[in-house]
């Protein structure tokens, strides 16, 4: 070890943080359970009336890729930051710092190890809706941009994950506040039931606002290949990015200070 | 910086807040070798002192090495790992091998009696255990300098002898340099051979073990167990600081020591003789406040 330099990512350190990922029960419940129990659950009731097949597969196909995200949300928002919090509480990025294990080594390993647990959850998300949903079946480009699309609101979800931990630095209170985020996101996206169509003027205003809103309005367009603006959905990236930013600048500002 | 020179702190000032906690004037080298044994009571400075050399507090002044941050290793007063797996794992990604393909982790794990532990939880070990697997990564780091921070604070007597023992014989052969934190004489006895005395946040002292007694404690001291009846024996002869429940006789002179050993034989009295007790230098510096 002494004396040799230590690679970014290697195999002895993803198998430690995948361990990581995955010895957080939550996770597992929030991140693979319930988006599956849910996306059969409402997409059943909101058909139950609908007797046109054509109609029943689209709110189904809709549903399912809104709920999606909770993937992203559940797995690296809420379980990445939950863990990172924990860490700082207990000085292990310090510790590992001392044995010359550097935080971008850490935070690299982290993203990967987040990275094959939410592909593996998606893997599993999509067997569970081709046995038990009537999916619509995807144009290639819709298939491709829905996985760019969750890669990149995850990459957003690591980013503001991790600014909220480094700011609260203690479990408690970024668990109080990611599950915040999180309802809020869910409410916002569509998710608990209020459709984008039925909220109020200013919800309508803050759910522009955020990419969980376009994965359950209009996914289904760019799904089946159907022409699509893309305008407000990269809008409501480049608004979240900058938002998850912002607060990981001010994190980063604070540690430099030594706050 | 002289090739046997690892590391020099000079002018060296840490504050919490508008407090001063460490002000090191004269240079401070750690030479190769150098097994440091660094005492003082609490919030004398001592853990600042590590704290500065591995940058993990602000300072001014100096601290000067040719050693990179990863040929310090460190064992910190408290270390603390994830619980989500078992210790093998965490082993593993800190020393980027498998056990099984590591001829002298294997050997530390076996010398430390760590096998059965391999497979728990970190929060599932006792302290001696907690200590052990942090000593057993430091160890493996096999760095020019290894820093423990009271590595054997909150154990009990007989984990701590074992554990100190331990490490004693594995540095026997070697010629890594150790800074060793301690608020317990004995381990430092063993592992030491210079002492970094602090108090409140200054230096008393600095320099070799044997020196360092001479300069405060004189040739030999005999060391009592206090008692009424030994105190008045002993009134007209001269005495060293020492904490209470003991009685510190200087011997100047090989006569003088003869003397009070035959007047301890003649009344059947029990003592200590000690070249290099600790606890004598540090009593008798403090005492003087580095100034003899």
């Amino acid at each position: 070890m002494n004396g040799k330099k230590r690679q970014i990512i290697t195999k002895y350190m993803i198998s430690y943080e995948f361990r990581n990922v995955t010895g957080n029960p939550f996770v597992h419940i929030f991140g693979i359970g319930m988006p599956i129990f849910m996306a059969i659950l409402i997409s059943r009731i909101a058909v139950s009336e609908v007797s046109d097949a054509a109609v029943t597969r689209t709110i189904s196909t809709t549903v399912f890729l809104g709920i999606g995200a909770m993937i992203p949300m559940a797995t690296v928002l809420m379980g990445y930051a939950v863990r990172q919090a924990q860490d700082f509480e207990k000085g292990i990025p310090e510790r590992m710092r001392l044995f010359g294990i550097r935080d971008c080594v850490t935070i690299c390993n982290r993203a990967v190890s987040e990275l094959i647990f939410m592909a593996a959850a998606f893997v599993l998300y999509f067997l569970a809706g081709i046995l038990f949903m009537d999916l619509e079946v995807p144009v290639f480009s819709g298939i491709v941009l829905y996985i760019l699309c969750i890669l990149f609101f995850s990459i957003l979800c690591f980013i503001l994950g991790h600014a909220i931990a480094a700011l609260a630095k203690r479990f408690s209170v970024t668990y109080c506040i990611v599950m915040m985020v999180y309802f809020a996101l869910m409410i916002l996206g569509g998710m608990m039931g209020i459709s984008y169509e039925s909220m109020p003027a200013a919800m309508q205003a803050a759910a522009k606002l955020l990419p969980v809103t376009y994965f359950n309005k209009d996914f289904i367009t760019i799904w089946t290949g159907g022409n699509y603006n893309f305008v407000p959905m990269v809008q409501s990236y480049l608004f979240f990015g900058a938002a998850a930013g912002i607060l990981l600048f001010i994190a980063s500002r604070r540690r430099v200070r030594g706050i | 910086m002289e090739n046997d020179i690892l590391l020099s702190v000079e002018n060296l000032t840490v504050c919490y807040g508008k407090d001063v906690a460490l002000q090191i004037e004269s240079p401070i080298l750690i030479e190769e070798g150098d097994r440091i044994g660094i005492i003082g009571s609490n919030g004398a400075g001592k853990s600042t002192f590590v704290k500065s050399i591995l940058g993990l507090v602000n300072y001014q002044g100096s601290i000067r090495t040719r050693l990179t941050m990863d040929q310090i290793a460190t064992h910190m007063q408290s270390n603390e790992y994830t619980d989500s797996m078992a210790t093998k794992y965490i082993m593993e990604a800190i020393l980027q091998t498998r056990i099984s393909r590591s001829q002298k982790l294997q050997e530390l794990i076996q010398y430390f009696e760590f096998e059965d532990c391999l497979r728990k939880k970190y929060s599932k070990l006792s302290g001696g255990q907690k200590q052990r697997f942090t000593i057993i990564m430091v160890m493996m780091q096999d760095a020019p300098l290894t820093i423990y921070d009271e590595v054997t604070s909150g154990l009990d007597f007989e984990t701590r002898q074992r554990l100190v023992e331990k490490m004693v014989s594995w540095y026997r052969d070697r010629d890594s340099s150790l800074c060793i934190v301690s608020h317990y004489y004995e381990e430092l006895e063993q592992l030491a051979n210079k002492l970094l005395i602090l108090d409140k946040g200054r230096v008393i002292d600095y320099g070799k073990k044997e020196e360092l007694f001479r300069k405060y404690c004189g040739r030999a001291v005999i060391i009592l167990n206090h008692s009424g009846e030994k105190e008045m024996l002993f009134q007209s002869y001269k005495k060293l600081a020492s904490p209470a429940h003991l009685i510190a006789l200087p011997c100047e002179t090989e006569e003088k020591e003869r003397e009070i050993i035959s007047l301890l034989l003649a009344h059947n009295m029990d003592y200590t003789r000690s070249t290099t007790d600790i606890e004598m230098i540090y009593s008798n510096a403090k005492k003087c406040g580095g100034q003899q």
